[in-house]
C-alpha cells in the first residue's frame, strides 16, 4: 500500500495497512481525520466515561483447575481461580477453547501466545512487533480527551515488562514505582476538582508553547529518511502532540467526578521479583490507578501482574514460578503441581483484589466495574508444555452495558483473535475484521455483545 | 658489487615489494548504510548533559529503555521510537535540567551573558545563550529559523512571567526535547554525488563511537570549517579523540552493549540464599567488569584474548565479600590479582558474568553456557522448541541434586541434546561459582565436578575453560564483528562481511589489540559511507501487489 | 616407589638405612611444598555479659536488685512523695526528674560518681548454682591462691566445669542485664548502628583451619563501618581496617576440631555502648570460639579477671542507665569490691579483679593490619577523639 503526502486514503485502507502488520507512514493530519473527536466535554450530565484495560499474568493456570463448566454457558471458578467467583455472575466472561493458529510458524515459547492474542498476528521474527497491540487502538478511540491517553504499569519492577506496542514498533514502557506513578498522576499536573475555584496556570501554557515550537522542526529532518524512519518520526511527533493534549487538559478546569479523591502517598521503590514485593507493588499501583480512573485522568490502562514466563519467586527458594512450572514433579495424590498451583492462585488473588478496589468506586448507579471492560490475558494454557492451544482469557466488567457477562464462551478451536476483535468492537473501535492469515477474523463473539 | 648481482638484487627487492603490496590484505569498500536516525540512549543522554552543562546538574529520573532487538542496542537505537510516556520523560527531565541551568548557583558558569533587566525579555542574551547551548546539543550551529524559534519561546515566556531566567528555561526546554537533539541524524551534503555525510554527521559518528557523547566544540567547529570533508582533517580529529582519556567512555559503552549490561538493572538475588548480594554488589560487579576490560585493553594495551585468562581485576569492599578476598581499599577500588592457580581467570569467571547469568537463587550452567556462546563467541543458540517434553523432570528427588546431575536429561534426550550440548559443557565448568558469583567447592553436599568441553577442547576444571576460550578463534572474530556493527550501528544486512574479515585480519596482525582496531575503523572511509535507499515508484509497487 | 638395594661392605642394616633415607628424600621431593600459613579473622557481631537465667529467677531468691529510683523514692518525705505521685501511681521517670534520683548525696553528689557518699541497702546478688564461664583459678572450691581470693564457685550448666564468675554473681540479678532487660541489648544495637567499639579477632599462623596446635590470636578495634544484609546480620568476609595505637594484644592458642582456645594472658578490649566508651582490662584472659564448618561464622565465650577499676569506669560512664537498668551505684560499688576474686593488692590483700565471662557471636572477616603511614596515624587519632576516649 502506498501512502504519499497528497493522496488521502480511506479510513479502511489505512487501518488495513496499520492492522495488516506492515509499518506504514501515516501523516498526522490523516490520523486526526480518521477518528472521531468525542469525549472531550465534561459538562454536568455528560455520560459516564467508558474505560478499557488489559491485565496480564504469566503462565496461565493448571488445566482443569480454573473453571468448572456447568450446563450451557454457565460455569464457576474453582481451585486456582476461586478468588474470582464473587465477581463472576455479574462481571466475568471466561473464554476457553480459542486457539493460536500458527500456520506452520514456529511457536516461540512464552511469546507467540500473547503476541498472537494481542496483535492478531503470529510473529515470525522474534524482534519487533508484527503489529500494534489492540489496546493502542482502543486508546486511540477512548483516550483522546483525557490527560493521559493510556497508562502502562508493571508489578515486576522492570519498565520493559509492558506488552503495549504502538505504531512503528513503539513500546509503551511501564511505570514500576508506585511513588513515581503517584507523582506523575497526582503531582503538579493534577487539577484536584475538590480544591476550589480553578485558576489556569500560565506556566502550563508556556510549556505548551514549547511543544508547539517543537513540531515546527519536522520538515528539516524528513528530507532523506526512508519510510520506516519517517514512521518513527511520526510516532515521535504523535508523542509530542500527546503531551500537548495532556497539558491542554491540565490547563482546563478538571472534570467533576463523583468518586475522585487524592490517594495517600505510597512508598517509594520498585520491587524485586520476590512475590511479596510484586504483590505489594501490584496493589499499590492498582490503588493509584483506580483513583486515576475515578478522576478521569485516563480511560485506558495496561496492568501487568507477572510477565510471560513469570519469574516471580518465593523468598528463600531457588525456583521461580517459571522453573516450577516445568520442573516441579506432579503430586501423585493430588494430580497437579502444588507449588506451581500456589503461584497461579496468587495471580488470581491479585486480580480479585484489583477488582475489589474497582468495585469500591461508586459512579452513578453502579461502580467503576460497571463502566469498564478489562481484558485479562496470559501467554500459555498448559505452562509445562508451552501449549498455545486454548489459552484462557477473561473479560471483566459491563462496559456501561455494552457487554453481557457471566458466560463461559467456548471457542471450539476457533482463532483467539475473535476475542480481541470482540473487545475492540465493544469499545467502539471501528474495525470489522482483524488479524492475519488463519487468525484473520470478521466474526465477533455476539453472545457477549449486548 | 658486480652489475648483474646488483640487478638481481634490485629485482629481488622489487619483487618483494610487489609481493608485500599484493599479498597484504587490501581494505574492501563497504556499500554503505542508509542514513540513520538514531535515538539517544540513556547513557548518551546523561553524558551529553554532563558534558554540556557540567556534573553538578542532576538528572532526576530515568528514560524509557531502548529495547534490544538485534545483537546490539546501538543497532536497535536506529529503529527505536519515542512513545508518549517516553516523550513525557524527555520533557520532564528537560525542564528539570533547564531550571537547574538558570539557577543562581549555576548561571554564572553556564550562561555567558546577563540580561539588561532580570524581569523582562532580552533577546540578545537569549540568542547568545541558546545559540551556544543549541550548537552543542544539536551537534551543529542552529539555523536562523531554529534560533529564532528558541529565542521567541524564551522571550514570550520571560514577558509572560516577568523573569528573564525563567523565560530562558522554556527556550532551553525546547532545545532539549527537539528531535534534532534526541535523534542523531545522518545528514547528507547538498549537491554531492555519490552521497556523503556532512561534516557534522561525521563528527557525530566519530564522537559517539569513541566517546559515547556529543561532539565537543572543537570537533563541531572543525566540521563548520569544512575540515572534516577531507581525509586529513578527519584523520587529525580521529587521532585526537583516540588519544584522549575520554576514549575509556566509548570503550565502556561498547562492552556494556556487547555484554548486555542493561541486564544489571534490576538484577536481584534471593536475600535469604545470597544475603551478601545486594544492589551495591550488582553495581560493583558491572563496574568491575568494565574496569578490568578497560585496564587490559586501554591502559595496558594488551591482546584482547588475555581478557579470558587474566587474573588481574579490581575489587571494591562489596565485591570483597562476594569473592571472599581482602581488599586493599575499603572505600574505593583497588587492583587485585588472584594467585596463580586460582579458579578465577578471565572475565567469564567474574561475578558480573556468572552472577548476571544465573537464577536469583541458584546458578545455571545452561544460561551461562549460552551467554558464552552468544556474547563472547557470537554463536546463536536456538530457542527451546515449544513442544519440549518436560515429563523427564517428574522425579521429586531431582531438585536436590547438583546441577550436573539435575541437567543430565539435557544431554541424554535427543530433542534437548542438540542445543544443550552447545551450552551445558561450558556452564558446568563455571559451577564453582554459585548464583551470586561466590566461590564454592560443593553443591548440594557433593564435590563439584567442573570438567567440560568447548568445541573439541576438553578440560577438567574452570582454568581449562579459560585456556580454551582465550585460544578459540571465534573470540577475536566476534569482537571485530560486534565493534564494527556498533560503529556503523548496522547489522549484517547493510554491513559488509568482507570489511569485517579484513578488520579481523588487521586485528590479528596488530596482536589483537583494541586501539589499533579502533584506529583502523575510524581511519577508513567505510566508517562514513552512506548510500541512499532505493525509492520505489507507485507503479512499481502496484505491479508488486 | 623403587629402591635400589645398595650393597655396602659389611652391613645389611646400613643398606636398609640408606634405602630408607633414599625413600624419605624422594618422598620429600615429591611431597607438595608446605602451604604458607594462612589467617583466619573474625569480626564480633554481638557480645554480652553471660548471664545464666531460669524462668522463675531461682538464682535471685531475694528478687531483682533494688533500683536507684526505688531507694530515692523511699527516702522522700510523704509530702515530697505526693509531689511525684499522680492518682496513686508514681510518675514516669522522665528527663527533668531523672537526675534528681541520683543526685542524692548529702551535698547533692551524683552517687554513681561518688558511690561512697551514701550507704544503700546491700545489693541483691546471685545465689544460684549455675553459671557460664571458665575455671580461672584452677581450684574446684574457690579457696585462695596466690592470684585469687576465697569466693564461691559455680558449675557450668553441663555440670562439668567449676566456674569462676563473680561478675555474674554481681550483675545477674540486675534487671537490665537479664534477657528482658535493655542495657546489653541496647549496647549491641549502638555498636552495630554506629560501627563503634567493634572487636576484631585475628588468628595467624593457621596451617589447618580445623586443627592446628599453634596459632597466634590478636584483638583489634575496627576502624571500618559494618555492612549488613537485609536480615540485619553482618555480611561475612568484609575487610576491616584497625584503629592503631591501642589494643592489639597477642595471645597463643590452638584449634581442635574447629574450636579455638587460647592460653591465659593480659588482654584489653574496647567496650562501647549506652553512649559510653571504655576499656575492659582483663588478666588471665582466655577465649573459646567454635568456628562453623563452612568458616563463615563463629561463636563462643571469653573469660578472665576484669579489673574492678575498668569495670567501674564503664559503670560510672553509663550512669544515665541507672534508672533503666535498675541498680544502685553505691550498692554495686560495695558489692563489686567485696566480690572481687582476682589479683589481690599486695598492700591491702583485697582482690582487684572480678572473674567474668562474656558470650559472643562473630562473622568471618579480613583484617587489614596497620601499615604505618603518618597520615593514617593522624586520621585515626581523630577517630579516637571522636569516640570519646
Amino acid at each position: 500500500m502506498t501512502s504519499t503526502r497528497n493522496s488521502r486514503p480511506t479510513r479502511r485502507s489505512v487501518l488495513r495497512g496499520f492492522l495488516g502488520g506492515a509499518a506504514v507512514s501515516v501523516g498526522l493530519p490523516l490520523f486526526d481525520a480518521l477518528l472521531n473527536d468525542n469525549g472531550t466535554a465534561y459538562a454536568a450530565g455528560a455520560p459516564l466515561p467508558l474505560r478499557f484495560g488489559t491485565w496480564f499474568w504469566g503462565l496461565g493456570h493448571t488445566p482443569g483447575r480454573g473453571i468448572e463448566a456447568l450446563s450451557g454457558r454457565d460455569y464457576r471458578f474453582i481451585a486456582e481461580c476461586a478468588a474470582l467467583e464473587p465477581f463472576r455472575a455479574r462481571y466475568i466472561n471466561y473464554f476457553s477453547g480459542f486457539n493460536t493458529l500458527l500456520d506452520g510458524a514456529a511457536s516461540r515459547v512464552h511469546y507467540t501466545g500473547w503476541v498472537a492474542a494481542k496483535c492478531g498476528t503470529v510473529p515470525v521474527k522474534f524482534s519487533g512487533m508484527p503489529a500494534p497491540t489492540l489496546d493502542t487502538f482502543v486508546a486511540d478511540q477512548l483516550g483522546r480527551g483525557t490527560r493521559f491517553k493510556s497508562l502502562e504499569l508493571s508489578s515486576t519492577g522492570n519498565p520493559k515488562d509492558s506488552l503495549s506496542y504502538g505504531a512503528a514498533g513503539s513500546h509503551n514502557a511501564a511505570e514500576v514505582s508506585p511513588l513515581k506513578f503517584y507523582q506523575r498522576i497526582f503531582g503538579s499536573g493534577f487539577r484536584d476538582p475538590a480544591s476550589g475555584p480553578f485558576e489556569p496556570d500560565a506556566r502550563t501554557l508556556l510549556r505548551q508553547s514549547v511543544l508547539s515550537a517543537v513540531t515546527e522542526d519536522r520538515k528539516d529532518l524528513e528530507r532523506v529518511l526512508g519510510a520506516a524512519d519517517r514512521a518513527r518520526l511520526d510516532q515521535y511527533f504523535t508523542s509530542v502532540r500527546e503531551l500537548e493534549k495532556q497539558l491542554e487538559i491540565s490547563a482546563a478546569a478538571p472534570p467533576s467526578m463523583e468518586s475522585c479523591r487524592l490517594p495517600a502517598t505510597p512508598p517509594d521503590g520498585a520491587p524485586t521479583l520476590a512475590i511479596e514485593e510484586v504483590q505489594a507493588a501490584h496493589d499499590a499501583l492498582a490503588r493509584i490507578l483506580v483513583l486515576a480512573l475515578a478522576c478521569d485522568q485516563t480511560r485506558v490502562f495496561n496492568l501487568l501482574y507477572s510477565q510471560a514466563a513469570s519469574e516471580i519467586r518465593a523468598r528463600g527458594t531457588t525456583f521461580t514460578h517459571h522453573i516450577l512450572s516445568h520442573e516441579e514433579p506432579m503430586d501423585v495424590n493430588l494430580g497437579y503441581k502444588v507449588q506451581t498451583a500456589w503461584f497461579n492462585e496468587q495471580s488470581f488473588a491479585a486480580l480479585a483484589r484489583f477488582l475489589t478496589m474497582l468495585g469500591e468506586v461508586r459512579e452513578g448507579d453502579g461502580t467503576l466495574l460497571d463502566h469498564l471492560l478489562i481484558l485479562a490475558q496470559t501467554d500459555t494454557s498448559d505452562s509445562k508444555t508451552h501449549s498455545v492451544i486454548g489459552i484462557p482469557s477473561l473479560t471483566i466488567g459491563r462496559a456501561g452495558g455494552r457487554v453481557r457477562a457471566g458466560m463461559n464462551v467456548a471457542g471450539n478451536g476457533g482463532p483467539i483473535s475473535r476475542v480481541g476483535l470482540t473487545v475492540m468492537q465493544a469499545m467502539g473501535v471501528p474495525v470489522s475484521e482483524w488479524g492475519t492469515r488463519s487468525l484473520r477474523t470478521a466474526e465477533p463473539l455476539a453472545e457477549i455483545m449486548a | 658489487m658486480p652489475a648483474s648481482t646488483a640487478r638481481r638484487l634490485a629485482m629481488l627487492v622489487a619483487a618483494a615489494a610487489f609481493c608485500i603490496a599484493a599479498c597484504a590484505p587490501k581494505e574492501p569498500q563497504v556499500r554503505g548504510n542508509r542514513p540513520q536516525l538514531r535515538l539517544l540512549t540513556e547513557d548518551q543522554y546523561r553524558n551529553i548533559i554532563q558534558d554540556v552543562f557540567g556534573p553538578q546538574i542532576a538528572i532526576g529520573g530515568a528514560l524509557d529503555p531502548i529495547l534490544r532487538e538485534e545483537d546490539l542496542v546501538a543497532v536497535s537505537a536506529g529503529r527505536a521510537t519515542v512513545s508518549a510516556s517516553g516523550f513525557e520523560k524527555f520533557a520532564t527531565l528537560g525542564e528539570g535540567i533547564a531550571r537547574q541551568v538558570v539557577d543562581p548557583a549555576n548561571r554564572d558558569l553556564l550562561i555567558p551573558c546577563r540580561p539588561r533587566r532580570a524581569d523582562a525579555r532580552d533577546d540578545a542574551c537569549a540568542a547568545e545563550t541558546l545559540g551556544r547551548v543549541g550548537k552543542l546539543l544539536y551537534r551543529r550551529p542552529l539555523s536562523g529559523a531554529e534560533l529564532q524559534r528558541a529565542v521567541e519561546t524564551a522571550g514570550a515566556g520571560a514577558a509572560r512571567v516577568g523573569d528573564f531566567f525563567e523565560g530562558l528555561t522554556y527556550g532551553l526546554s525546547l532545545l532539549l526535547v527537539s528531535p534534532h537533539f534526541l535523534f542523531i541524524a545522518d545528514s547528507l551534503r547538498d549537491e554531492v554525488s555519490p552521497p556523503a555525510l556532512t561534516g557534522y554527521a561525521k563528527a557525530a559518528r566519530l564522537s559517539f563511537f569513541l566517546w559515547n557523547t556529543t561532539p565537543d566544540e572543537a570537533l563541531i567547529d572543525a566540521a563548520t570549517r569544512g575540515e572534516l570533508d577531507d581525509r586529513s582533517g578527519l584523520e587529525r580529529e580521529a587521532e585526537r579523540l583516540l588519544k584522549s582519556p575520554r576514549l575509556v567512555n566509548g570503550v565502556r559503552a561498547l562492552f556494556s552493549d556487547m555484554l548486555q549490561f542493561e541486564k544489571f538493572v534490576g538484577l536481584s538475588k534471593d536475600t535469604e540464599i545470597y544475603p551478601a548480594f545486594d544492589p551495591q554488589v550488582a553495581q560493583d560487579a558491572r563496574e568491575q567488569l568494565l574496569r578490568t576490560i578497560t585496564w587490559h585493553l586501554l591502559d595496558q594495551d594488551e591482546d584482547y584474548r588475555r581478557l579470558f585468562d587474566t587474573r588481574v581485576t579490581f575489587m571494591s569492599s562489596a565485591l570483597g565479600r562476594i569473592y571472599r578476598v581482602p581488599v586493599e581499599d575499603t572505600v574505593g577500588w583497588s587492583r587485585y590479582e588472584f594467585p596463580a592457580g586460582d579458579m578465577r581467570a578471565g572475565i567469564q569467571t567474574l561475578a558480573g558474568f556468572v552472577a548476571l547469568h544465573s537464577h536469583p537463587g541458584r546458578s545455571s550452567p545452561t544460561i551461562r553456557g549460552r551467554a558464552v556462546r552468544e556474547l563472547l563467541l557470537c554463536q546463536k543458540v536456538p530457542d527451546p522448541p515449544a513442544n519440549t517434553d518436560f515429563s523427564k523432570f517428574n522425579e521429586p528427588a531431582a531438585t536436590n541434586l547438583p546441577a550436573r546431575d539435575r541437567l543430565k536429561v539435557h544431554s541424554t534426550d535427543a530433542t534437548c541434546a542438540g542445543c544443550h550440548r552447545l551450552t551445558d559443557p561450558i556452564g558446568f565448568a563455571l559451577e564453582n561459582f554459585d548464583g551470586a558469583g561466590q566461590p564454592r567447592t560443593r553443591d548440594q553436599g557433593a564435590a563439584i565436578d567442573a570438567s567440560g568441553a568447548l568445541d573439541g577442547t576438553e578440560f577438567t576444571d574452570v582454568r581449562g575453560l579459560s585456556g580454551a576460550l582465550s585460544e578459540h578463534p571465534s573470540i577475536p572474530a566476534c569482537l571485530v564483528q560486534r565493534v564494527t556493527s556498533y560503529a556503523l550501528a548496522g547489522t549484517g544486512e547493510s554491513f559488509d562481511m568482507p570489511w569485517a574479515n579484513y578488520l579481523a585480519e588487521v586485528f590479528r596482525r596488530d596482536g589483537y589489540r583494541l586501539r589499533p582496531l579502533l584506529a583502523s575503523i575510524v581511519g577508513s572511509p567505510n566508517f562514513y559511507a552512506v548510500e541512499l535507499p532505493v525509492v520505489q515508484t507507485a507503479a512499481a509497487e502496484e505491479s508488486h501487489r | 616407589m623403587k629402591h635400589r638395594a645398595v650393597a655396602l661392605p659389611g652391613s645389611k642394616q646400613s643398606a636398609a638405612y640408606v634405602v630408607i633415607v633414599a625413600c624419605a628424600l624422594m618422598l620429600a621431593a615429591c611431597a607438595p611444598a608446605p602451604k604458607a600459613p594462612a589467617k583466619l579473622a573474625f569480626v564480633v557481631e554481638a557480645w554480652r555479659t553471660a548471664v545464666y537465667q531460669t524462668e522463675y529467677m531461682e538464682e535471685c531468691p531475694d528478687g531483682i536488685a533494688i533500683g536507684n529510683d526505688e531507694i530515692w523514692f523511699d527516702s522522700l518525705s510523704p509530702a515530697e512523695k505526693d509531689k511525684w505521685t499522680t492518682g496513686g501511681t508514681q510518675q514516669v521517670l522522665d528527663l527533668p526528674r531523672r537526675p534528681q534520683s541520683y543526685l542524692r548525696g548529702p551535698q547533692q553528689e551524683d552517687v554513681c560518681w561518688s558511690p561512697t557518699a551514701v550507704v544503700d541497702p546491700p545489693m541483691r546478688v546471685v545465689r544460684g548454682r549455675y553459671s557460664y564461664g571458665m575455671n580461672l583459678d584452677g581450684t574446684t572450691d574457690g579457696s585462695p591462691t596466690p592470684k585469687s581470693c576465697a569466693h564461691g564457685k559455680f558449675t557450668d550448666p553441663d555440670g562439668k566445669v567449676a566456674v569462676d564468675n563473680q561478675l555474674y554473681r554481681l550483675m545477674g540479678c540486675v534487671y537490665g542485664y537479664r534477657d528482658k532487660g535493655y542495657l546489653e541489648h541496647h549496647a549491641n544495637r549502638e555498636r552495630q548502628d554506629e560501627s563503634q567499639g567493634i572487636i576484631l579477632i585475628d588468628v595467624d599462623g593457621v596451617d589447618d583451619a580445623r586443627n592446628d596446635p599453634a596459632v597466634q590470636v590478636r584483638f583489634f578495634l575496627s576502624a571500618t563501618p559494618l555492612y549488613f544484609d537485609t536480615a540485619g546480620h553482618i555480611v561475612p568476609f568484609s575487610t576491616y581496617e584497625t584503629v592503631r595505637g591501642r589494643f592489639g594484644d597477642t595471645v597463643k592458642g590452638r584449634i581442635v576440631e574447629g574450636v579455638l582456645e587460647t592460653d591465659p594472658a593480659d588482654v584489653t578490649l574496647p567496650v562501647y555502648g549506652n553512649d559510653a566508651a571504655a576499656d575492659m582490662v582483663f588478666r588471665d584472659f582466655r577465649i573459646r570460639m567454635e568456628i562453623a564448618q563452612d568458616g563463615t561464622r563463629a561463636k563462643g565465650l571469653w573469660a578472665g579477671y576484669q579489673t574492678v577499676e575498668s569495670f567501674w569506669d564503664y559503670i560510672q560512664k553509663v550512669q544515665h542507665n541507672v534508672p533503666v537498668g535498675q541498680y544502685s551505684c553505691p550498692a554495686m560499688y560495695v558489692a563489686a569490691h567485696d566480690l572481687a576474686d582476682g589479683y589481690p593488692d599486695p598492700k591491702t590483700g583485697e582482690c582487684t579483679a572480678l572473674s567474668s565471662a562474656f558470650e559472643f557471636e562473630a562473622a568471618a572477616a579480613f583484617i587489614k593490619l596497620p601499615s604505618g603511614s603518618p597520615s593514617d596515624e593522624e586520621r585515626l587519632a581523630k577517630q579516637l577523639t571522636m569516640a570519646g576516649r
